[in-house]
């Protein structure tokens, strides 16, 4: 079976699954097709994705990044903290989206360059960062950002779409680009499918695993701006929720957690499907942590259809090979 | 040679093959072999590659199972449906990287899921015990309480029979165990095997080096194209009888396929005492332009180790390499391909394919970025190079953009081999090119070789297939042990290559054991 | 050639085989200095509390072990020990109970709950982490929606349960020596029974185990099961510590957990460590927080020593076992390089690390 058929057919059923969903909840709900609610979905899910958009590739070279979330908390508390300082706010949010870049690096030198497993690595700096951030911050709360940083997190352009869902879908169409349509980003595919025929191929397998763990951190970064200008508050331990949730995204998206497969186009639809679950759940009356587990069993069950296809094909292709040549 | 159809024996057979056909991929691996193997007697079993040996082991092991024929054991017919069943059946094979646990003892390993228990305790000391006497009954000297982390692949062999005797097995099948393993390991092995002999073992002992079969065996089974061509007493033959029944009698008679155009005068690549130590010593030799360079030699010779330290994947001790003249000094395969080399891996699927990744992106993976235009791709080069590849390899015709894993290994192999023609290199390693492809396939890739040569590359093609090597080369290279046994320029006698590359010392000049 | 460098390799080397001894020598000099410099340390009260408080983490490490020695990991286990510290505190305060029935309810729901993961890795085929950073939000969100937003407070609890955490049997604290006893039963477990040396040759060559024929998939599920019951049991600790349980109890825990077990030598690649190493990094942890706590430097602080434990001891661990693998290869490749050669060997120029 071709990966590209298959990675499309992946996409076509989240696409048909999240309309489904956009349909069931507007007729269970008169609440849930209102502008408001759409503009709520729109902006809660802005953190997420950029936190997904950034470990995709990561997965896809077949490693893993589970310090996105404590790299967006120490990011947004740096931001903040220079911000308090009396620096400008647009110039604390590149020193954030910098300080992404540099965890993220940090990251990638111990994985890549010692050779040392991602999911230990990034399990201690995920402690290291968020640590870093109480550090900074104690346990107290920076609150009441400049009025520029919430438009751009909360408002909405043309009193419609929401300026960071616009932000968003800009910037996974440039990840979607560089995955999708550059030699960096079909290195990035052929590591996570075979290391070592990538190096024997000649393909920088160092300098392409150090990217995209920077790539990583760099989208935390940018998730610390909008983070700070939709919660309007960073204080320790902020963000820790999003992980799971940023990490299903990916995984719901048709991102392999082996590597070597997935597409940034199924990652935003996989953000629109948890979106509008989550939403439409809270619309509907159901709480939070109700919510949490509906994300939790809708991951398990789309790994659960997707393990039921392949060994379905896994069986289609053991009888044609057993005929006769 | 005389082939006998009654196999010199005296004693009941422990297993018998009646027969036994096997084909895969419409390539037919066994053409119905038969002989018997009595208790206690060591039988080798030889060939050259794709003479059928390893497909015969993975019947007898039960990994596969015959099209036609019978396996007999004990005089009853038995059919394996798995490994498990062939284990029960008291049938252990130990291979050339044997299987362990790196973090158990070596006492554990030989017991592991039935280690000796008192009252659901594991009981540690009687297990060490019990290891040490199997161990000492073998003449295996090890500590049974060391990590088998720490031990070397012939002490993890040695491991490996073990267990395979604490198992209960009474048939042990040594599948090339000696080609990873040094002169002095070699000599420990073959004396374990004379131990497990005097104890009742039935043995069959497949191997490449035939001196070692002269050590060892009781009796000789030469398998050639999937039959069995030889079936004699060790006592009653010579190497040199073996080596003319293993390659055929038509060896004089031998078209040779010549080119047109000679080699020019320049050299490309020149190698000055190239080592590696452990793998390969002192290697010296001359690629001119347009030149093939045959290398030829058994498994474990170190001819892969070689390409791999010219490609820049292993690190080299000392030597020299030049390259268009110039000191070259591989840094990395990526630096390797950039200088002009260019290095298709023995292991496909491992070091080749990225099956997952479709036929297209495979065929340019070493180009990818001359195809772009600042790191960004452009689908109608790459469309174009593909095209221009698949005519050049004859590609089989079907979309491009399928995952490169749904071809068959001939036309997997034609996809990687594109690859490296795409970066038009100075020189071209070839490792076992046509090992394991169809016979199609095969005369593609030579005359790939053969044209690419023609228009000037450097070729280096490492074989065990001498007739492929004899066909295709301007001159060929024999390494044995690690080291350059020999060096003849073609047309020359297959003998003359045999007996450099086992280590006959009557017409070779460089001797092996220098 | 020099003695001194042969000494450093076979130190390196023996550290490579048995982590807990450089652990040990570390929780030792810590001790030392900090029993020598601060006076709040030398107190028996602050040894008890160090030992007490160690007990929950060291039970989830314990429960972490199991299944990181089969080569999997297991994300849940703070989720699991919340749920079940709220489930079974509140039947305990409803229905009452002694301890037997206490602790069979937190063994069972947790191995209820450990199953769960365990159907997730061998039917769903699902990646460990994947599969149990799902459960993680699951049984989380589970243990918020079966607390209502309320909480169980101490009163609610039966007595001997709220008493536990103070009480002492002999020189040492009760929860020090439920421990204890844990870390002597699984020790026992792994080390001692063929059940537990699956778990080794699983985690050490998952295929090499199943063409042995070792019962994988089975080790697999008795290994995640025995995970969940573990942290069941936690959960029950959690609530005699703590008392009040509410739908935050066990929140990031598991990070804790698993990085006392890392710390501890338990390779997160299967296949090598020790229950009581473990339970000894869950010690040097909680020992290292004490001070910070006497120095009154902030807690904050804690969570990235944790971090920063967890990376070093990963470097630490994985780059001595290389260099003592590279150390074999050479001696053995310097050795096969005799017989071959037939002269003197020179010392290759680039081994040198």
């Amino acid at each position: 079976m071709s990966l590209v058929r298959h990675a499309l057919r992946w996409e076509v059923g989240l696409t048909v699954l999240g309309l489904t969903l956009f349909a069931y909840m507007s007729l269970a709900s008169s609440d849930f097709f209102t502008s408001f609610t759409l503009q709520s979905l729109a902006l809660n899910a802005t953190v997420i994705g950029f936190l997904a958009l950034g470990v995709a590739p990561v997965i896809v070279s077949g490693d893993i990044d589970i310090s996105i979330a404590a790299m967006l908390g120490l990011c947004t508390i740096v931001m903040a903290e220079v911000w308090q300082a009396g620096v400008n706010i647009w110039v604390a949010a590149l020193v954030a989206v910098v300080l992404g870049c540099v965890l993220g690096l940090a990251n990638g030198i111990f994985v890549v360059l010692l050779e040392l497993p991602s999911l230990a690595i990034t399990l201690g700096s995920m402690g290291a960062y968020t640590g870093i951030a109480f550090l900074i911050l104690g346990g107290s709360a920076i609150t009441s950002f400049p009025s520029s940083l919430i438009t751009l997190g909360s408002g909405l352009a043309g009193n419609a779409v929401p300026w960071s869902t616009l932000v968003l879908l800009a910037v996974a169409a440039v990840l979607a680009f560089l995955l999708h349509r550059t030699t960096f980003g079909r290195a990035v595919f052929a590591i996570g499918a075979n290391k070592q025929a990538s190096r024997f191929s000649g393909l920088a397998v160092v300098r392409t695993k150090l990217l995209v763990f920077v790539i990583s951190g760099f989208m935390s970064g940018v998730a610390a701006i909008f983070y700070a200008g939709y919660f309007n508050t960073a204080q320790g331990g902020l963000g820790a929720e999003d992980l799971l949730p940023a990490i299903t995204v990916v995984i719901l998206g048709g991102v392999s957690a082996y590597g070597g497969t997935g597409t940034i186009p199924g990652v935003v639809l996989a953000l629109f499907v948890l979106g509008v679950l989550q939403t439409g759940l809270g619309v509907l009356g159901f709480s939070g942590q109700e919510q949490t587990i509906a994300v939790g069993l809708t991951l398990i069950l789309a790994l659960a259809v997707s393990a039921a296809a392949r060994a379905v094909r896994a069986r289609f292709a053991a009888s044609a090979a057993r005929a006769p040549a | 040679m005389t082939q006998t159809d009654r196999p010199p024996q005296a004693k009941e057979p422990v297993v018998e093959l009646r027969d036994i056909r096997h084909g895969f991929e419409g390539v037919q691996a066994l053409r119905g072999v038969g002989f018997a193997v009595a208790a206690g007697e060591v039988v080798g079993l030889i060939g050259e590659n794709g003479a059928g040996k390893s497909t015969l082991v993975k019947i007898l092991t039960g990994v596969l199972q015959p099209d036609e024929g019978t396996l007999l054991l004990h005089g009853e017919e038995v059919r394996f449906a798995n490994p498990r069943a062939a284990r029960h059946a008291g049938i252990a094979a130990m291979y050339q990287e044997p299987l362990i646990f790196p973090d158990l003892s070596v006492a554990e390993n030989i017991f592991v899921g039935r280690q000796p228990s008192r009252s659901g305790f594991v009981d540690w000391s009687e297990m060490r015990d019990e290891a040490r006497a199997l161990l000492q009954r073998l003449g295996i000297e090890l500590d049974p309480g060391t990590p088998a982390r720490d031990l070397s692949v012939a002490e993890r062999q040695l491991v490996e029979i073990a267990k395979a005797l604490s198992l209960g097995a009474r048939i042990v099948l040594l599948d090339e165990p000696t080609a990873v393993l040094s002169a002095r390991e070699v000599d420990r092995l073959l004396e374990i095997v004379r131990r497990l002999r005097e104890q009742g073992i039935t043995l069959i002992y497949i191997t490449h080096r035939l001196d070692e079969v002269m050590q060892v065996t009781d009796r000789v089974v030469v398998l050639r194209d999937g039959e069995k061509v030889a079936d004699v007493r060790t006592a009653e033959t010579s190497i040199r009888e073996l080596v003319r029944v293993m390659v055929g009698q038509e060896l004089a008679a031998l078209e040779q396929r010549r080119r047109e155009a000679k080699p020019g005068d320049d050299v490309v690549l020149a190698v000055h005492g190239l080592t590696r130590y452990g793998y390969f010593e002192d290697v010296s030799f001359q690629v001119r332009r347009g030149e093939i360079v045959g290398v030829f030699g058994l498994v474990g010779a170190g001819r892969t180790e070689v390409a791999q330290a010219l490609f820049g994947i292993d690190p080299i001790d000392a030597g020299e390499i030049l390259l268009d003249g110039r000191p070259f000094v591989p840094r990395s395969p990526r630096h390797a391909i950039r200088s002009g080399v260019a290095y298709l891996p023995e292991n496909r699927l491992l070091n080749g394919l990225v099956a997952q990744l479709s036929i297209r992106l495979n065929m340019t993976m070493t180009i990818w970025q001359l195809l772009a235009r600042l790191g960004i791709v452009r689908e109608r080069p790459v469309d174009r190079a593909v095209d221009d590849l698949a005519g050049r390899v004859r590609l089989q015709r079907g979309s491009r953009r399928r995952a490169a894993s749904t071809l068959s290994g001939g036309n997997q192999q034609k996809v990687v081999l594109s690859k490296w023609l795409a970066t038009h290199p100075k020189v071209l390693i070839l490792d076992e090119p046509t090992h394991g492809i169809d016979v199609g396939a095969k005369a593609d890739v030579l005359r790939i070789v053969l044209e690419h040569a023609t228009a000037g590359v450097a070729v280096v093609v490492i074989s065990s297939e001498l007739e492929e090597i004899q066909d295709l080369s301007d001159r060929i290279l024999v390494m044995r042990a690690g080291r350059v046994s020999g060096e003849f320029v073609t047309p020359v006698e297959k003998d003359d290559v045999l007996h450099a590359a086992y280590g006959l010392q009557q017409r070779v000049a460089a001797g092996g054991a220098g | 050639m020099t003695s001194l460098r042969d000494r450093v390799d076979s130190l390196l080397a023996s550290l490579a085989r048995a982590p807990e001894l450089g652990l040990i020598s570390i929780l030792v000099a810590l001790t030392v200095y900090a029993a020598a410099a601060l006076p709040a340390f030398r107190t028996t009260g602050n040894a008890d509390q160090i030992l007490s408080n160690s007990t929950i983490i060291a039970i989830l490490a314990l429960a972490e072990t199991l299944v990181l020695l089969t080569r999997q990991i297991d994300l849940s286990v703070g989720a699991e020990l919340g749920l079940c510290a709220y489930l079974v505190g509140s039947a305990l305060g409803h229905v009452g109970g002694g301890p037997p029935v206490a602790i069979l309810m937190a063994l069972g729901l947790g191995a209820v709950l450990g199953l769960g993961n365990a159907l997730l890795v061998d039917l769903v085929r699902m990646p460990a982490i994947i599969a149990t950073l799902a459960t993680l939000s699951i049984y989380g969100g589970l243990q918020v929606v079966v607390t209502h937003g309320s909480q169980l407070y101490a009163y609610q609890l039966p007595h001997w349960l709220t008493t536990l955490y103070a009480t002492k049997w002999g020189p040492l604290p009760a929860f020090a020596c439920v421990a204890l006893v844990l870390v002597v039963v699984l020790t026992a477990g792994v080390q001692m029974t063929r059940w537990g040396r699956d778990l080794y040759a699983m985690g050490s060559n998952p295929e090499a185990a199943g063409v042995t024929g070792l019962p994988v998939r089975r080790r697999t599920y008795e290994a995640f099961v025995a995970c969940g019951a573990l942290s069941g049991f936690a959960g029950l600790l959690y609530a005699a510590q703590y008392g009040n349980v509410d739908a935050t109890a066990g929140n990031g825990i598991e990070l804790t957990a698993i990085a006392a077990a890392v710390i501890g030598g338990v390779s997160l690649f299967g296949g090598s460590g020790t229950p009581a190493g473990a339970a000894l990094g869950a010690l040097l942890l909680i020992e290292i927080e004490n001070i910070l706590a006497i120095e009154k430097i902030s807690i904050f602080a804690q969570e990235l020593l944790q971090g920063l434990a967890i990376v070093a001891s990963v470097a630490v661990y994985a780059l001595v076992r290389r260099y003592s693998q590279r150390l074999g290869a050479r001696r053995r490749r310097l050795q096969a390089a005799g017989p071959l050669s037939g002269a003197a060997v020179v010392e290759p120029a680039e081994a040198h690390p």
